[in-house]
């Protein structure tokens, strides 16, 4: 037998670097901070590390430990435990196929900000001005520059999600460049991207430090992380700390498998698996503290210039001396100059706002909107902002990057298991077919209606399917494959048989967990009636809530029931097959006779 | 002789003021802000600011209509407030009795607006003529969009990335091949493995010696 052992990792140290490059993604830095808001940063902490150590680390521990026994991708590994339940890897794979086509779109548009911010003046610091250079653009006026900049300049996104538009060029580019680079990264095979996390793992935590010394030291800095810390009681808490452990951890996806097959069959994944989900959280906690201190940054400047431009409107109306108003006596004056003088006072009552630094700092957002707006209002208002731009924006896209690989190799590695596509395909020129394919797709969500497509991916591909791919995952090894096997096979690898806490937690605790997970979700979507979606609306200069078109239900549904339905299909399968098997044996027997 | 010259002496100062109102026709209002503009260089409003005021908008006038009968005392001041804003007129040199009209005063400002700011150390947003827009700059638009360099250098380097792993990884593959085909019967049953033990060791051989079970030099004892 010739031996062509199955590549492995160089050090332990690139597979756990790995495994947090791919944990530590863009919901870290944009989910958790809102999540931690919504609730009240001490109300949702205690809820988070509860579910991280008993749903979170378990159903980590378990994913390595198929990985690293099984030595298959997804697919290989979940056939081999049960032939009937193979089709849980097929799901997982399903799932990463939708997460690499929708998730490189984001790196598209982390590098066209990176690429922008290498002008004199940040472009989406000032509006553009009208074809008559007199005014400013009404849409830019009516909301402001950054929203501009991101809905008409990067986007150029249509009023509603009929509304194809054409593809976006400059869009277009850039998501090719982004599945070029992920294609630089995993072409020599996923064990080769140890080298790869080596910097994707490390850089965003050093931008993350840098960002946190001068938020620290920005002006307002301190109202946001007094904000963040103030707790509201909210059961919602509770469902929103265990689907964010859940999502955030990359389970379900197979690419922890994918990892964990290339480690040696010795290796320590206890330790490891404690060790990344720790850093996972711990780096959701300090990436709130950084966006925090942006947010009390930005939310006191936009307060201040509220304040700026009242006492400037009071001081013109009223002709008064430039320095007679102060801003902490601004109530006041109001109320005085409209007992004083009504008359004059109602002309410009209208435009009398009340500057509130509570609602600035209310006005909390996730997703891109946080990351590409938010972000990028508070970036034009620090000093030497090109850098911060750059630096920003960079972690962002190594963030991405590093959890595209994860991405890919769930897709790659159970696919060059199958021995009949290694042997009519090189491993570059698969590698190169999926990205091919993914790109091109991909390439639906740079249209100008592409941001809404994107919403429906982000919102539906990978979430209710994850839950039960991981909840069938977790019922297939406690119960059909044997809770006592799978110690035994623990055992063999490192060593000792995991500890009762683990075993309780992966038969009774996680799945209980996750079944409460799914009812929830279920009975929301039932009461919430028809799924609606935040469109554009040029006129208004703002975002209006529009219910999805049927066609758009029609993909919702089809992205649900396409990874699903692959579980009862494979078994139903597997099940015909086995029979026909059993048929031809009973005849071969009684031919004999 | 004497009254007649006081009358239409102290007249003058009157005309001006009927010819001067706020909210007239072919009147501005003109603000300034120079408290928010200088903070702490910010000078004093004085009378003397004023008279370099009425000189400067003589000079726009000037410059614009080319007639250079414009004089200080063709612009009219009135309303002042302690805001520092006022209302001015300009009157037709030839005509004192009338005034220049709106346009082409706006006209005028407009030729010399950043004149007019310089001198007082002001710029658009704080030296305001109400109900003239100021001139906003338009944006430097460079021949090629800068991100699409950014974007050539990035792209070029990616893919001559690709290009020298792809033809690195081919040149190896070829490499190995040929020494798998140059190799012959001996050196192949060599690297056949059974148990990470090669078959030739256990095979071919007469067997490995086991140092344990040899002895040196003791076969025979020593007399």
């Amino acid at each position: 037998m010739v031996e062509d052992s199955r590549p492995s990792w160089e050090n332990p140290m690139q597979f756990v670097l790995a495994c947090v490059s791919y944990a530590v993604g863009l919901g870290n830095v944009w989910r958790f901070p809102y999540l931690c808001q919504m609730h009240g940063g001490g109300g949702f902490l205690i809820p988070y590390l509860i579910m991280l150590v008993v749903e979170g680390l378990p159903l980590f521990y378990l994913e390595l430990a198929i990985g690293q026994h099984m030595r298959q991708g997804s697919i290989g590994a979940w056939s081999a435990i049960n032939p009937y339940l193979g089709g849980v890897g097929i799901a997982s794979v399903v799932v990463s196929i939708f997460l690499t086509i929708y998730y490189n779109v984001i790196n598209a548009w982390s590098f066209w900000y990176i690429f922008h911010s290498f002008q004199g003046t940040l472009p989406w610091v000032e509006c553009p001005l009208s074809s008559n250079l007199t005014t400013y653009v009404p849409e830019c006026e009516k909301s402001s520059s950054t929203d501009y900049f991101w809905y008409r300049e990067t986007l150029n996104i249509s009023s509603s999600i009929e509304d194809h538009g054409g593809i976006q060029m400059g869009q277009a580019l850039c998501l090719v460049l982004s599945w070029m680079v992920v294609y630089l990264c995993v072409l020599r095979g996923t064990e080769a991207t140890g080298k790869v996390v080596y910097f994707t793992a490390t850089f965003p935590y050093l931008v993350m430090i840098i960002y946190l010394i001068r938020g620290a030291t920005l002006h307002g800095a301190l109202n946001g992380l007094k904000y963040m810390f103030t707790p509201k009681v909210d059961p919602k808490a509770w469902i929103d700390a265990a689907t964010q452990i859940l999502f955030s951890l990359g389970l379900g996806c197979g690419s922890l498998i994918a990892f964990a097959s290339y480690n040696h069959h010795n290796n320590n994944f206890e330790k490891q698996a404690i060790v990344v989900s720790l850093i996972n959280s711990g780096t959701s906690i300090f990436a709130s503290l950084v966006t925090f201190s942006i947010y009390g940054f930005k939310a006191t400047f936009n307060y201040e210039s509220c304040l700026d431009r009242m006492q400037l409107l009071l001081i013109n109306t009223f002709d008064l001396t430039e320095d007679s108003i102060k801003t902490d006596h601004l109530d006041d004056w109001i109320s005085h100059l409209n007992a004083s003088f009504p008359d004059k006072f109602a002309t410009i009552s209208s435009q009398i706002e009340g500057c509130d630094l509570k609602s600035e700092l209310d006005t909390a957002v996730e997703g891109t909107g946080l990351a590409f707006i938010v972000y990028s209002e508070a970036i034009k208002n620090m000093g030497l902002s090109q850098l911060w731009s750059v630096l920003y924006f960079s972690m962002l896209l190594m963030l991405g990057i590093g959890s595209m690989l994860g991405n890919v190799a769930a897709i790659i590695t159970p696919l060059r298991d199958s021995a009949f596509l290694t042997r009519h395909f090189q491993k570059e020129t698969l590698t190169g077919m999926i990205c091919l394919f993914c790109c091109l797709v991909g390439l639906s969500f740079t249209t100008r209606s592409g941001n809404y497509w994107f919403s429906i991916f982000n919102d539906y591909a990978a979430t209710f399917s994850l839950l039960f791919i991981v909840l069938i995952e977790i019922i297939t090894v406690c119960y059909v494959y044997g809770l006592k096997k799978f110690e035994k096979d623990i055992e063999l690898m490192i060593g000792h048989r995991p500890h009762w806490y683990w075993k309780i937690t992966w038969s009774v605790i996680s799945p209980f967990l996750i079944i409460g997970l799914f009812i929830f979700f279920i009975a929301d979507y039932i009461m919430n009636g028809t799924p609606t979606y935040q469109a554009w609306d040029s006129d208004l200069g703002k975002t209006v809530t529009k219910e999805y078109p049927p066609f758009a239900q029609v993909v919702i549904g089809l992205l649900l029931v396409t990874s699903m339905i692959c579980v009862p299909l494979v078994a139903l399968i597997t099940f015909i097959k086995k029979k026909k098997e059993q048929a031809k044996e009973s005849k071969r027997s009684t031919k004999v006779c | 002789m004497l009254a007649k010259v006081l009358l239409a002496l102290s007249l003058v100062p009157a005309l001006a003021l009927a010819l001067c109102q706020p909210d007239g026709q072919d009147a501005y209002n003109v603000r300034l802000s120079i408290k928010t503009a200088l903070g702490a260089n910010a000078y004093e409003w004085s009378e003397s600011e004023q008279f370099l005021f009425r000189a400067t908008l003589a000079f726009a006038m000037r410059q614009y209509t080319g007639q250079e009968t414009f004089n200080v005392s063709s612009v009219i001041v009135c309303d002042e407030t302690p805001r520092v804003s006022f209302w001015f007129v300009v009157t037709n040199p030839s005509n004192t009795a009338t005034l220049i009209p709106k346009n082409t005063v706006e006209a005028a400002i407009r030729l010399s607006r950043n004149r007019i700011n310089s001198a007082f150390l002001l710029s658009d947003k704080t030296l305001q003529f109400l109900g003239i827009p100021p001139t906003l700059a338009p944006p430097s638009q460079p021949s090629l969009p800068v991100w699409l360099i950014v974007f050539g250098v990035v792209m070029g380097l990616v893919t001559v990335g690709i290009l020298a792993l792809i033809i690195s990884g081919f040149i190896e593959r070829k490499k190995k091949e040929k020494t798998i085909e140059d190799e012959d019967e001996e050196e192949k049953q060599e690297r056949i493995m059974e148990n990470d033990i090669s078959c030739q060791t256990l095979e071919g051989k007469n067997g490995v010696n086991n140092g344990a079970y040899t002895h040196d030099e003791d076969r025979l004892t020593q007399l």
